[in-house]
């Protein structure tokens, strides 16, 4: 039998201990073999890291014989479906109940685990984060908020996936998530939070935007710099970007798509003819640095940002290096209470924990009794 | 008010983050308390959880008030 996650007081010790991920070992194209290596891989080199690998039991252990790795820090949690890519999202959250993604989350609504990292159906996920793990209290909407990269480093673009018909309110959060996010991870000082628009200036845009750009210029806490154009994303002329998820998505899926192009394009210019392949040869060192500083593996996955517990999704056809960064990003914003600061920093209203209601109560009936004694 | 509204609301609530006294029985979720389809959805499971019931997913599509989910929650512990 596989050892189950802990429960009770043992949970607390190792929460303290440790930092908790559940790894999705059945989610995406490379599975289960590319989750597993990643989980593997970041054990090895994260001390503090305890992985739970959700998903089917003999599946795993074929794919873990081929490893060493600390046993006392990983687990197998059996799950024996499949959530497809191709299943409609909500219906698949609530009918799979013994999906990987389903037990992965859960875990995470539980306290068992901290984070949960896939590379499983994105809208399954998307709908499973809200559904099964729930939003922190005063987040409207939590965004899917991948890094992607620029001429000057990472831009976080808030939302890509998650609210296709997102409300005004709902994208200053996201401005506000993003530019604590953003800081916290990179460490991008007074991070510049832009508007996606289709002009810089403040009357231009569709009713949305039009609406979001005097609540931005309001908004305290965070470094609006005003609307700007997709051409100057990948400039790097902000650090957030916030759009709604349709915009967002058409933005990742354009860069993304577009980036591939080029690359294809200058490969086949530079194999082209014998004086090609010599130039090629030359500026190979250069052009492999260059590439280096736009690859996305390195930024880990996409969190789902607001949510009571950390959700990343990475791409369908992840490898076990951009698995094992989004399973690293996990430990960081632990470590740095990215949901901690979100409820401090966005005056998020949480209720009170037993404990604390119980406290409350009993300094509440001694102030009474002490009164009582005085009168 | 019965057991099983006062239980209804306290979903409702915790999933929207309304005012209890803007929940009754007429009450829509979408107009009325500004839902969307995902948390009615989540509505259902709360209500799946809290009673121990299975909703099925046809059934569950059709409920656009409080009374229908009430109803919904009546059937399934077969009351």
């Amino acid at each position: 039998m596989p050892p189950l996650p802990a429960a009770g007081s043992e949970r607390i010790e190792m929460s303290r201990k440790y930092v908790r991920v559940a790894v999705d070992a059945m989610g995406g194209d490379l599975a289960p073999a590319e989750p597993v290596k990643a989980a593997v891989e970041a054990l090895e080199k994260k001390k503090s890291l305890h992985v739970t690998l959700v998903g089917q039991e003999e599946v795993i252990r074929a794919e873990l014989a081929k490893y060493k790795y600390p046993e006392d820090r990983l687990e197998i949690l059996d799950a024996r479906e499949i959530i497809e890519m191709s299943e409609p999202p909500v219906n698949a959250i609530r009918k799979k109940k013994d999906s990987s993604i389903v037990r992965g989350l859960k875990l995470v609504k539980e306290g068992t685990c901290d984070a949960f990292v896939t590379a499983g159906s994105t809208g399954a996920t998307l709908a499973g984060g809200q559904l099964l793990v729930g939003r922190i209290r005063g987040i409207e909407r939590p965004p899917l908020a991948p890094l992607m990269p620029t001429a000057k480093g990472p831009v976080l673009l808030v939302d890509c996936g998650a609210n296709m018909d997102a409300r005004p309110s709902q994208l200053v959060q996201f401005a506000q998530m993003g530019s604590i996010y953003m800081k916290n991870m990179t460490g991008v000082e007074n991070p510049r939070v832009a508007l996606v628009n289709v002009g810089a200036e403040e009357e231009k845009g569709n009713a949305l935007v039009k609406e979001v750009y005097p609540l931005l210029k309001e908004c305290e806490g965070i470094n609006f710099i005003g609307n700007i154009e997709a051409r100057d994303i990948p400039a790097g002329e902000a650090d957030v970007v916030v759009c709604d998820a349709f915009v967002g998505n058409v933005i990742l899926k354009l860069y993304e798509g577009l980036a591939s192009t080029l690359i294809h394009k200058i490969k086949d210019a530079l194999m082209s003819t014998l004086r090609s392949k010599l130039g090629a040869l030359m500026i190979k060192p250069a052009l492999k640095g260059m590439l280096k500083e736009f690859d996305i593996t390195s930024y880990g996955g996409a969190p789902m940002l607001g949510l009571r517990g950390l959700v990343v999704k990475t791409h369908g056809n992840s490898e076990a290096v951009e698995i094992r960064n989004a399973i690293e990003q996990c430990i960081l914003f632990k470590k740095k209470d990215i949901n901690g600061q979100f409820i401090e920093k966005m005056g998020l209203e949480q209720p009170k924990k037993a404990d604390e209601k119980e406290t409350a109560s009993s300094e509440k009936d001694a102030s009474g009794n002490t009164a009582a004694s005085e009168n | 008010m019965d057991m099983e509204f006062k239980k209804l609301c306290s979903i409702i609530v915790d999933v929207l983050g309304v005012d209890e006294s803007d929940i009754d029985m007429d009450t829509t979720f979408i107009d009325d308390l500004g839902a969307d389809s995902l948390d009615v959805a989540q509505i259902i499971m709360g209500i799946e959880e809290e009673f121990d019931v299975t909703v099925d997913s046809d059934v569950a599509s059709n409920v656009t008030t409080v009374g229908q989910a009430l109803e919904l929650i009546k059937n399934a512990i077969g009351e």
